[in-house]
């Protein structure tokens, strides 16, 4: 047993409480130090991923739950009836999320060196204590396997966010804090109920299984009680079969399809998608640059996360039952937000609407419940975890210096700013999904997964023909944005701005990179790491059809 | 083990030596301006001292109850007062409290308070009242106790006498307090007249074998009549109108002290009697009284949860509002209560251990927001949410311990205060009853209700400054703050220990285990048939000690 994750999850944890006391010069330096080791370390881990050569049954398993660098130990229990563990592992679901976190986390660090308000002396050791802990929390979600401990991570993050809007952030912070705050904490809400329910429902199931079942997934365990283990309430035969039998009742309806909505609300407000997305335009639009980066780069990612882990896993039968709804909410999510997208007169919101907008590509994929589908969401969440940031990014760099975000208002700025300016173009290319680049990649798998599952839902392929009616929209609305605000002619008012400064330039670097990277090499940057885990999942779900 | 204490009238001492002391103490105090002077530092050192005796005594108490070291406990079948491991443990909490509650009125009042001896005997008079209504299974006995701790608290709450809006709320504190004593008191003789006992333990049993055809509707008027006057003292909707008038126009020494112990004491006493009554329920009509009163519970718990955190939106008094949240955890703590109607409670984690962390966590809470805001009223005069405005500036030991003690009432990790609301959820999964998903969901979206008005606080503390002076408060007072609020991170981190603890303390709760009442007509325990009101009046009201063998106490 190594400790790799624990100490990659706490670091910045570690480097908040050093953060607390160190001299007041210090503060940033030791807060970026932080990350870049959270980096370090998180990097580490390609060498499992890596090591194996292409054999990807040494490194995924056989089946569902095979996890690497595994920590367990028992945190709270009530001896032969109650445990709840600190149980971290990784595999190929969280391992991409994992290392986009510290990876955005340090770029958005790197974003946060010269805020304005340090200027005025604005609480900068509060800012930086609050950042590593949201790091923590978000860290701490994609590797934690006891759906209890991956509850407090989740909702560890959500007062550091409250306050990183709030205070950092722009005229309309208070509103958009608390309306952040109020939309995760509903859905954690649902969550929690879920969570209550999921334990003792395992419990039942076990003791009318016997009392005592085999694990399947670890050799020589045998489960006695109910369980809060994600992988064991996934892979365990007896609990399966209590979840997805249609007598096993909630306050009188069947539990998979409840259990799976309560679930799938709350990780769709995180996602999110359409009827609840209201929180994220506010949220992204008033969070100060690095904090909507994480936003749109880190805390998205976390629905679409949810629902491969939590969700499908644990409640198929709930995964068939909605598969319409979800791919109709994830359909309407991709034309709703690109329509509002490209209504936007704010450079910010429109960043934000396009990200409702290609989240619904990660929604609709999951919902179809194919391979494609399956490898495109997750495909689609990293490259939008690095596009997203990016563009969030570029719009941070021109606010900085004309303090206005109105997009009619810009022009010509890529005579202004050439290097500016073209990197600008990769990042919103990468986001149109042009091919070649990352977001071109995600977006096609998806639809060719909505096609394939025309084969079991007729339905399916309507779905995909206005899905992919989304991508003229977004091609739509950046084309549109790029010639408002980079072409044209060179503007008076913006004439004597400065060229993107070599900290801007580095922040933008490995983002453009990737986006190209991914785009031309999927399977060696994403899809080598993840598919293994994925057909496992999609495997387990559809029963091995 | 205590060589004093294997005689039987020693034993009753011993046990209830605890409230022994807390009449001594009171005593003393009546004594003292005769020969010591009415000075507030010499009257207060009085009372420490007596509060510090009375720790210690409960702590032994407990030691000697809770983990059964002699192999005995008190049972009360039919008695009046019972002393088991959770009131010993509640009487620890209490003295706790009251130490803290003295700590901070020595910060606040002792330079201008000229009526010591008076303040100190109501509160501890107060304080006496409660640890009886813990002890209490006799319905009389429960009547007494609780007009033993109303009374010195409507005259606390009165006690600033030029201060019109105290003596406003006392009055309405008072008049509520008589009017539901009243009506409890109806209850109690309806209840007598039915089952011709007043203790609780028969009531119980005769409710399920006196009557062939299914308890009447009286008997289930009867009960929630009684059950009225203990809702009035945890502030249970309908019967909560007083308590944000008395909170607002209470010094906040009172008003801390009013709403952590007072409310516990009720809502130990309500789990008493619910515990009394699911010891019939292996009986076969057993949940035709159960069944109901499970649900009227449970009602009344969601209802006061929703009402007290909807109400406290608009609150614009500190005070007020908080006093709304803690009629909105009363309906927290009243839903574990449910549990105890239900057979599988003791497989998860037992109603009584729940209760007690949650009361536990709850204390600290409380103390570290109403210490807060006792610092605020000292330093601006009033507890407007006004006052607050740019607290982060202007008072920072201040504003983050309130920040930590605001989310811990919501309930978020990672704070105690999830984990208070965690076991009561897990109590309620762990029936699986209907009722219990019900209350489960409600819990669950009150959280979300709630973290409004308190994030409310938040945001003029962190979010908002309009240049206020900085803050000036003592450093005592910072102190506890501060501790409450590092305890909050702390438990949360050593929830396994608690719990062990807990449970330790809960497993002996009264007739979880010790003391079912078996079905069949005749009444299981003999102690119950020599106790009927048939005999002699001198055992109306005994107090009953039984050994058990040491082989039925647990460890």
């Amino acid at each position: 047993m190594d400790h790799i994750l624990s100490w990659t999850v706490f670091v910045p944890a570690i480097g908040a409480l050093l953060c607390l006391f160190a001299p007041k010069r210090k503060i940033r330096g030791v807060a970026v130090i932080t990350t870049v080791v959270a980096l370090l370390l998180s990097l580490t881990l390609f060498k499992t991923f890596l090591g194996n050569g292409h054999d990807p049954s040494s490194v995924f398993g056989q089946r569902y739950g095979t996890l690497h660098h595994v920590e367990r130990a028992p945190w709270i229990e009530v001896p032969g009836k109650f445990t709840i563990e600190y149980f971290l592992g990784i595999d190929g679901l969280g391992f991409p999320l994992f290392v986009l976190t510290t990876f955005v986390s340090f770029l958005a660090c790197l974003a946060s060196w010269n805020f304005d308000h340090w200027k005025n002396n604005k609480g900068e050791r509060a800012y930086y204590i609050l950042f590593l802990l949201l790091e923590t929390g978000m860290l701490g979600v994609f590797v934690s396997l006891d759906f209890f401990l991956f509850y407090i991570f989740w909702e560890v993050m959500l007062l550091p966010m409250y306050f990183l809007i709030g205070v950092w952030g722009g005229p309309r912070k208070e509103y958009a804090a608390i309306k952040f705050f109020l939309f995760t904490l509903a859905g954690s809400v649902l969550m929690l109920v879920a969570l209550v329910a999921m334990y003792f429902y395992s419990a039942t199931a076990i003791e009318q299984a016997g009392g005592l079942v085999a694990s399947v997934y670890r050799h020589g365990v045998n489960i006695t009680h109910g369980t809060f283990d994600l992988i064991e309430l996934a892979t365990n035969p007896a609990i399966q079969a209590s979840f997805a039998s249609k007598t096993t009742l909630f306050l009188g309806y069947p539990i998979a399809p409840i259990m799976f909505m309560f679930l799938f609300i709350g990780f769709a407000i995180k996602l999110p998608s359409v009827p609840v997305h209201t929180w994220l335009p506010d949220a992204h639009v008033e969070a100060p640059t690095p904090i909507s980066m994480i936003l749109a780069g880190v805390l998205l990612k976390m629905g679409g996360y949810g629902f491969l882990r939590v969700c499908y896993p644990i409640f198929p039968e709930g995964g068939k039952y909605w598969a319409f709804t979800l791919a109709t909410v994830g359909v309407v999510s991709i034309l709703y937000g690109a329509l509002c997208a490209m209504a936007q007169s704010d450079f910010k919101k429109l960043v934000a609407y396009s990200s409702v907008s290609h989240m619904g590509y990660v929604l609709l994929g999951i919902a179809v419940m194919t391979d494609t589908g399956f490898q495109g969401a997750m495909f689609q969440m990293i490259a939008h975890g690095v596009s997203s940031p990016m563009c969030f990014f570029l719009v941070g760099v021109i606010y900085d210096r004309a303090h206005h975000r109105e997009i009619n208002r810009f022009g010509g700025l890529w005579l202004t700013m050439p290097r500016y300016g073209t990197l600008a173009t990769i990042g919103f290319f990468a986001s149109l999904g042009l091919p070649g680049m990352c977001g071109f990649i995600g977006e096609l798998w998806v639809l060719i997964g909505t096609f394939q599952a025309g084969a079991k839902y007729t339905w399916a392929y309507p779905m995909a023909i206005l899905a992919a009616s989304g991508v003229i929209l977004t091609a739509g609305y950046i084309l549109w944005l790029i010639r408002r605000v980079y072409l044209g002619k060179e503007r008076e008012e913006y004439a004597d701005y400065s060229d993107a400064d070599p900290r801007e330039t580095l922040i933008l670097i490995p983002m453009a990179a990737l986006c190209i990277a991914m785009g031309v090499l999927p399977m060696q940057t994403v899809f080598n790491y993840t598919n293994g885990t994925l057909n496992q999942v999609l495997a387990h779900v559809t029963g091995g059809q | 083990m205590n060589s004093w204490s294997s005689f039987p009238i020693g034993e009753h001492l011993f046990l209830f030596s605890p409230m022994i002391a807390l009449i001594a103490t009171m005593l003393v105090i009546v004594g003292a301006p005769l020969v010591a002077g009415r000075g507030s530092r010499t009257i207060a050192g009085v009372a420490v001292m007596g509060i510090a005796a009375g720790l210690v005594l409960s702590i032994r108490v407990a030691m000697h109850v809770g983990r059964g070291t002699s192999g005995f406990s008190l049972q009360p079948a039919a008695g009046l007062l019972i002393v088991d491991s959770v009131s010993a443990a509640f009487q620890i909490i209490l003295f706790l409290f009251l130490a803290a509650v003295t700590y901070l009125w020595w910060i606040g009042s002792v330079e201008t308070e000229s009526n010591a001896p008076e303040f100190f005997i109501l509160l501890l008079g107060s304080a006496f009242g409660m640890a009886l209504m813990v002890s209490s299974t006799n319905l009389l006995g429960i009547v007494v106790a609780i007009e033993t701790a109303s009374l010195p608290s409507y005259a606390l709450v009165g006690f600033d006498k030029r201060d019109r809006v105290a003596a406003e709320a006392s009055l309405k504190y008072m008049i509520f307090g008589a009017v539901s004593a009243a009506i409890m008191l109806y209850g109690a003789s309806l209840l007598y007249g039915l089952v011709g006992s007043l203790s609780v333990v028969d009531l119980a049993h005769y409710s399920i074998t006196k009557f062939a055809d299914g308890p009447p509707l009286l008997l289930i008027v009867g009960l929630l009549c009684f059950m009225a006057g203990i809702a009035f003292k945890i502030s249970a909707v309908p019967m909560h109108f007083w308590c944000p008038d008395a909170f607002e126009g209470a010094k906040i020494e009172v008003t801390t002290w009013l709403s952590v112990v007072s409310k516990a004491a009720g809502l130990i006493l309500l789990a008493r009697l619910v515990s009394i009554f699911s010891g019939i329920i292996d009986s076969p009509r057993a949940m035709s009284i159960l069944g109901p009163l499970a649900w009227a519970l449970g009602l009344m718990a969601a209802v006061t949860c929703t009402v007290g955190n909807f109400a406290a939106y608009k609150q614009v008094s500190v005070k007020r509002m908080l006093a709304y949240s803690s009629i909105a955890h009363a309906g927290y703590m009243m839903m574990a209560a449910t549990a105890f109607l239900h057979p599988a409670t003791n497989q998860y984690a037992t109603p009584a251990s729940a209760l007690l962390i949650y009361i536990v966590i709850y204390l600290f809470m409380n103390l570290g927001a109403f210490g807060v805001t006792a610092m605020i009223v000292w330093h601006e005069g009033n507890d407007r949410i006004d006052s607050f405005t740019g607290l982060i500036r202007r008072a920072p030991w201040l504003a983050v311990p309130m920040v930590i003690c605001l989310v811990s009432l919501v309930g978020l990790p990672p704070l105690a205060g999830f984990l208070g609301k965690w076991w009561i959820l897990l109590v309620l999964g762990s029936t699986g009853t209907p009722l219990a998903w019900i209350l489960i969901t409600v819990l669950a979206i009150n959280t979300l209700i709630s973290l409004y008005f308190y994030m409310r606080l938040v945001v003029v503390m962190t979010l908002r400054d309009d240049g206020r002076p900085e803050v000036k408060c003592p450093i005592g007072g910072v102190a506890l703050v501060n501790a409450c609020a590092a305890m909050l991170l702390i438990m949360f981190f050593f929830a396994q220990p608690m719990r062990a603890a807990a449970d330790r303390y809960a497993n002996s709760f009264y007739s979880t285990s010790s003391a079912k009442i078996t079905q069949g007509d005749a009444p299981a325990s003999t102690s119950i048939q020599s106790l009927s009101v048939s005999d002699s009046d001198d055992t109306l009201f005994p107090i009953y000690v039984q050994r058990i063998p040491p082989t039925q106490e647990h460890r």
